[in-house]
């Protein structure tokens, strides 16, 4: 960034009221650029799931209100162009923003926000595009072997100078994509919200006053550096505690990869260390995790778990120190592949909520569905129109110190379903069941959540990709629940004959008629099932959430199998001896040892056991022993 | 004589308004609610009405009423045991909802999902499938279907549902399923999804047909009892209630359609406010009801309310065209606290509520309120005028100064950052409605209303920049007004989803000439004289695979002259206003719409005889005041005493029996023909 005023942050103090008074403000404008996102986007992933992240920033590039934690500063560092008021800047190559966005898929649209000649803040937004070209549509082919091989990658531009549109960066993007039109209004969207944010940042100024209003964006930032201390200081030890777990394969028949956390205390200060972490994946899985956004997940997690009222912006990046050793799956080094992160990115917080829960098991939850499940389907119709869909599934929550996991629900936050009266009248699919999976939920105190139960039967010829995890390597129970059940695809031909599907799979080719099963994974359980209320056992097995059987197996609830209702002595009993035999309650429930795990994959799943990936040349496992399969 | 009388039930109040038609004379009344059975509450505020204006019940020619019966049945989850008929492979349709949890990363740790309006042990799969062209893929079973009926009439259900996958396409099949729903279950009343709402997003469609039946026998219950006690104290008056899109409906489509006055309350004091903006000469407005617990806003343009295609109660969305009012948790009852490891000054949402209620109530309140704090700043006198209650001005002080310590303010400081606070959520509101929309609030009034609308009213104006601030008389009982100056209203709709290659102006018409003949049909039914019906057209458009509609008002005239390019061009513009973008892309029809309106009669409103500007001889006290650092010297008006080209130089406090309101400095309130209150900037 060239030959840019940016605006002294001065040190004066400002009242507590006209603080909360622009907290209040700021947080309103965050959802004000979602609203307008959502009412122009085209593709149902912006506008029906809600595959975007919106933020607004301090001169210097902190996120001051947001989800996804603030990547500006480092990227202005590399953007070596003056900037003027109407700028707009465009990007989507992970690689050259320091992993503030982790696949292509995701355009980043930065606005800065200027008073006068000075740069006062910025408002930006990124979100997920249903395509940006490359050999497949939707551009993360399961089985790329280097981002090349993904889609297009866009350098930091300006995609308007000065208010003016640079017509042919655009034209250049759309000619690269499939549905130009979705990834235009898409685009235009992100950008309104932008514009829209940086307008009320400006009326905010001329209210305050700019000195005021940037005052209270550090006091703000101080806030929460301040909550976040005492949080550190109160649950994070000194004594170093490590937390480890699985992504199942790579795509590329490499697995299961392992990620490992340890976490410390060193005076104020936390460490987050991955040592011990698998090297990166040739296939498409590695997480090219920028740190801050890591320390804004740790901060998250920190304030949901111990206080939701906390505003929680990237104003306690000191106090943590994040380490990913280079070449690691959480770093990897250009140009592998980044398409599927979204496995990696879920597990980081199982792996993080493990590693904390060993303080305070009490106040974290199990292991949820641990991914985000894609469907993909494209072709071309009767009339010889191309058409494309993308369906982001969702699965079950983890059982949570509050109550029962939710069935079928979104792991992240704001996504929605798409509507089946949508998909289906936009794309030649019929949806014949959409439920969630009986018995998927792990049991507990607080039951999992059930996986998502979804049969689509296709209309026209096409080709589907799928992109899951978890089928391998189950959600784990804590505090005596039990783990969350295993997803499955199966595909069923017309002819009745059924295919197993792996988790990660591309150009599988369907015929009119051929349906898809797809089963997302059940959430972990949370504390001792057999403390559970009996009631809450039986209401389950009414509902077909829980079946008669596994009352009995892991709840001790004796049911009648016609009626539903409990056999109250029966149940004392069972309950009595399965507390008798059992052996002392662990806090981690991971089901079987993973060895054993690969021993019975291909009877349990129907699909071969991943390989362990090969060691790059170099590379030292840290004296961390590697599975064998 | 003809007397039209305005009803509206509130959580502690009934209000009622009595209009003269042939005179335009008004009589208000207010009695305890009577929350077991509201009808009681009613009829003891008719009789008490009557009194007063020395007529007999009978002597009243019409009932407009508004009610929160189907509102509370939700917000309290005390509705009926509803029983769903599905498509196959659905049965988990509400328990799955959206899938949505909430925000930040992590919100679902604290999410709290309460229970559908139908559990899943009442919900029954029909085999059957149509398509999304409307094509039976799946004929309907019906033997099973019987079985399923039979069932749930054992398990005892209330009220059924019936919700088919794609049938706003094809109602065929949920016609069917009724027709052998009311064979099966003669007594159970019955509400198919594509009734009332025939357009697409099954779970949307589903939930608010479940609400339906989910409010049903409640308000059903309710509507008999009133009836009946109406005919038992002589009254002979047609009675209609406000939908929540602020239309009237009879009491017969009442009972089957109660889903469409779940917003009932709200609308009637949006409808109050923008009949008197309108006669005061402000078309443009913005509206401000602020209770004890929350407040509600809307925006007014063009004289008419803002509707919208969906509201929220609660956590459930519920497709029904509302008065697009935003509500929040700030309310005059909202309690201000100081978190511990932030230490934040924060108001609400937690509230008081009538019980304990604030700290000035002296009923056992100790937590600092909004109240409370205009009580310590002055703003609220201790002696209410007409009002039947001191307020303990000590306590308030003492709660106040309680959580002020926390912050290192005093008392005042204190009081007025919570005064702050809560205006600025206010403020954050109107803005949803107004700068988010692309409207400009330089350009409308603010009407304030509510209990404690007309507190505020000064500040938030001066936020959002909303001059005159409105204060009508009698601002507690607006909504009751309100309920008296609707017009009949019903909507006839049907989903299209064309581009506009794919349809012509001729197809478009004769949709909507059908859609008419229908809405004619219904005027008809309800006895609406030809002069009083009209119907105007809507086609909710989007650009070619957006996911949400804007409304575009249209004639068959247009669409006869300049097709359907003018459409198009309506929408680029909306979208752009809104937006700030238009794009190169093909238009979609998504829902073509015929309303049907019957106007009301008009109501004589009385203009007072004008006044000098003095208002002295209404000052009945004067009260040291805390506005902005300073305490002013400021006169107390009686309202009751204020006569038409009164002025009233900020600082001002004006008390009448249910409200008080506060001209700030710097300002200046006038007193209008009609005996509002136009509080204006004060001219330099």
């Amino acid at each position: 960034m060239r030959d840019v005023k940016i605006a002294e942050i001065p040190d004066i103090e400002v009242d507590p009221v006209t603080l909360d008074i622009i907290e209040s403000a700021l947080k309103n404008y965050r959802y004000e650029m979602d609203a307008v996102l959502f009412r122009t986007a085209m593709s149902p992933v912006i506008r029906e799931q809600h595959d975007e992240f919106p933020m607004i920033c301090d001169p210097n590039g902190r996120m001051v209100v947001g989800q996804f934690g603030s990547y500006i500063r480092e990227m202005m560092e590399r953007f070596d162009q003056p900037l003027y008021p109407g700028d707009v800047i465009l990007l989507n190559d992970p690689y050259l923003c320091g992993g503030a966005i982790s696949h292509i898929n995701d355009f980043l649209v930065l606005v800065p926000v200027f008073d006068g000649d000075e740069l006062i803040g910025w408002t930006s937004m990124f979100g997920h595009q249903m395509d940006v070209g490359g050999p497949l549509p939707g551009s993360f082919p399961t089985n790329a072997t280097s981002i090349f091989g993904e889609g297009l990658r866009i350098p930091p531009v300006k995609l308007f100078e000065k208010g003016e549109l640079n017509q042919a960066v655009l034209d250049l993007i759309l000619n690269n994509v499939r549905i130009p039109m979705m990834n235009r209004s898409d685009l235009m969207g992100i950008v309104a919200g932008c514009k829209t944010a940086e307008q009320r940042v400006r009326e905010l100024c001329e209210r305050f006053g700019r000195d005021i209003y940037l005052a209270a964006c550090q006091a703000l930032l101080d806030r929460t550096y301040r909550a976040v201390q005492t949080l550190i200081q109160r649950n994070i030890p000194t004594e170093p505690q490590s937390f480890e777990d699985y992504i199942d394969d790579d795509g590329l028949g490499n697995g299961p990869f392992k990620m490992k956390l340890t976490i410390w205390r060193e005076d104020d200060k936390a460490i987050f260390d991955w040592t011990g972490t698998d090297p990166q994946a040739v296939g498409p899985i590695n997480f090219y995790l920028n740190p801050g956004m890591f320390k804004m997940f740790i901060g998250v997690y920190l304030i949901m778990v111990y206080d939701p009222q906390i505003l929680f912006n990237d104003g306690f990046y000191d106090l943590i120190d994040a380490r990913m050793p280079d070449g690691s799956l959480l770093h990897p080094k250009f140009p592998a592949p980044l398409g599927c992160r979204t496995h990696a990115l879920a597990r980081l917080f199982d792996v993080m909520g493990g590693c904390l829960g060993q303080q305070s098991p009490e106040l974290t939850t199990a292991a949820g569905y641990g991914t985000s499940p894609h469907l993909l389907y494209s072709g071309n119709d009767k009339d010889d129109n191309f058409f494309f869909i993308m369906e982001i599934g969702y699965g079950g929550i983890p059982g949570r110190p509050i109550g029962d996991g939710m069935d079928g629900h979104s792991w992240w936050p704001l996504f929605t379903n798409i509507p089946t009266e949508y998909l289906e009248s936009y794309c030649p699919l019929r949806v014949d069941r959409y439920s969630s999976v009986i018995d998927s939920g792990g049991a507990g105190l607080h039951r999992g959540g059930n996986g998502i139960d979804k049969w689509y039967t296709f209309l026209e010829p096409g080709e589907i990709a799928i992109h899951d995890d978890r089928w391998l390597t189950p959600p784990w129970g804590i505090l005596g629940g039990k783990p969350g059940m295993r997803s499955t695809k199966i595909l069923v031909h017309t002819d009745g004959t059924r295919t197993v599907l792996p988790s990660k799979c591309d150009q599988i080719k369907v015929e009119p008629g051929d349906q898809l099963i797809f089963q997302t994974a059940g959430g972990g359980g949370w504390g001792d099932p057999l403390e559970r209320d009996i009631e809450k056992v039986r209401v389950d097995v009414v509902r077909e959430l829980v079946s008669v059987k596994k009352a009995a197996s892991d709840y001790g609830v004796v049911c009648d199998s016609e009626t539903s209702e409990v056999d109250e002595d029966a149940t004392q009993a069972l309950r009595q001896r399965m507390k008798e035999s059992r052996g002392e309650l662990q806090t981690f429930d991971f089901g079987p040892p993973l060895q054993e795990l690969l021993a019975r994959c291909k009877e349990e799943t129907g699909l071969e056991p991943p390989t362990a990936p090969s060691l790059p040349p170099g590379w030292e496992t840290n004296g961390v022993k590697k599975v064998a399969a | 004589m003809s007397f039209k009388l305005g009803v509206d039930v509130g959580g502690t109040f009934t209000d009622l308004i009595l209009f003269d038609e042939e005179n335009g004379r008004q009589i208000r009344a207010k009695t305890p609610s009577t929350p077991s059975d509201p009808s009681v509450g009613v009829l003891a505020g008719i009789e008490k009405i009557c009194r007063s204006a020395n007529i007999s019940p009978g002597d009243i020619a019409q009932i407009m009423h508004g009610t929160t019966v189907a509102t509370n049945a939700v917000l309290e989850g005390k509705g009926a045991k509803v029983g769903l008929i599905t498509t196959q492979g659905f049965k988990q349709i509400l328990h799955l909802a959206r899938s949505w949890t909430p925000g930040p990363l992590a919100g679902w740790m604290i999410m709290e999902k309460p229970d559908p309006p139908a559990a899943i042990e009442y919900t029954r799969e029909a085999i059957e499938r149509i398509d999304t062209r409307g094509q039976v893929v799946t004929p309907l079973d019906e033997d099973a279907l019987r079985t399923d009926l039979q069932d749930l009439g054992v398990q005892g259900i209330e009220a059924l549902t019936i919700s088919l996958i794609n049938s706003y396409a094809n109602q065929s099949h949920e016609k069917r399923v009724k027709e052998i729903a009311h064979e099966v279950l003669p007594n159970t009343p019955i509400t198919a999804s594509s009734e009332v709402l025939p357009e697409f997003r099954e779970y949307e469609r589903a939930l608010t047909a479940v609400m339906n039946s989910y409010v049903r026998p409640k308000v059903a219950q309710y509507m008999r009892s009133f009836a009946d006690q109406l005919t038992a104290h002589g009254l002979k008056a047609a009675v209609n209630i406000l939908r929540s899109d602020a239309g009237l409906m009879t009491l017969r489509m009442a009972q089957e359609r109660p889903v469409y006055a779940v917003m009932s309350g709200p609308a009637g004091g949006v409808a109050g406010a923008l009949y008197i903006a309108k006669k005061a000469g402000f078309p443009h407005l913005l509206t401000l009801d602020m209770g004890g617990t929350s407040t509600d806003v809307a925006l007014c343009q063009d004289g008419s309310q803002t509707i919208s295609r969906e509201t929220t109660l609660g956590y459930f969305p519920i497709k029904v065209p509302s008065v697009d009012v935003r509500s929040i948790g700030a309310g005059g009852g909202s309690i201000a606290h100081v978190p511990e490891i932030t230490s934040a000054l924060r108001v609400g949402p937690q509230s008081a509520g009538a019980a304990p209620g604030p700290a000035s109530y002296g009923q056992g309140g100790t937590e600092p309120t909004v109240t409370d704090a205009n009580v310590v700043l002055g703003h609220l006198p201790p002696n209410l005028l007409g009002g039947e209650m001191t307020l303990d001005t000590e306590a308030a002080h003492t709660a106040v100064e309680r959580i002020g310590k926390n912050l290192g303010l005093d008392v005042y400081q204190t009081a007025q950052g919570i005064l702050d606070i809560v205006n600025e959520n206010m403020h954050g509101a109107l803005r949803l409605v107004s700068v988010q929309r692309g409207y400009d609030p330089r350009n409308f009034a603010l009407a304030a209303f509510g209990g404690a609308g007309p507190l505020h009213a000064n500040a938030v104006a001066k936020l959002i920049g909303a001059f005159p601030v409105i204060v009508p008389p009698a601002p507690g009982i607006l909504c009751a007004m309100g309920d008296v100056c609707c017009d009949y209203r019903e909507e006839f709709s049907r989903t299209v989803f064309r581009t506009l290659d794919q349809i012509t102006a001729p197809e478009v018409i004769e949709i909507l000439e059908g859609l008419s003949a229908e809405a004619t049909g219904w005027l008809e039914q309800e006895g609406i004289s030809r002069q009083q019906q009209r119907i105007f057209y809507n086609a909710d458009m989007r650009y070619f695979r957006q996911g949400y509609e804007l409304p575009m008002t249209t004639t068959l005239h247009e669409l006869q002259t300049n097709g359907t390019a003018a459409l198009a061009e309506q929408f680029h513009a909306l979208h752009e206003q809104l937006y700030r973008f238009r794009l190169d892309a093909e238009c979609e029809i998504v829902n073509l719409r015929a309303v049907a309106l019957g106007t009301g009669t008009t109501l004589h409103w009385p203009e007072g005889e004008t006044d000098g500007p003095s208002a002295a001889h209404a000052q009945v006290d004067e009260h040291r005041i805390y506005f902005d650092g300073d305490f002013l010297t400021t006169p107390i008006y009686d309202r009751a005493k204020l006569k038409p080209g009164n002025r009233l130089p900020g600082p001002a406090i004006v008390t009448e029996m249910d409200s008080t309101t506060v001209v700030l400095p710097g300002f200046s309130g006038e007193i209008d023909t009609y005996g509002n209150i136009l509080i204006q900037p004060t001219a330099q």
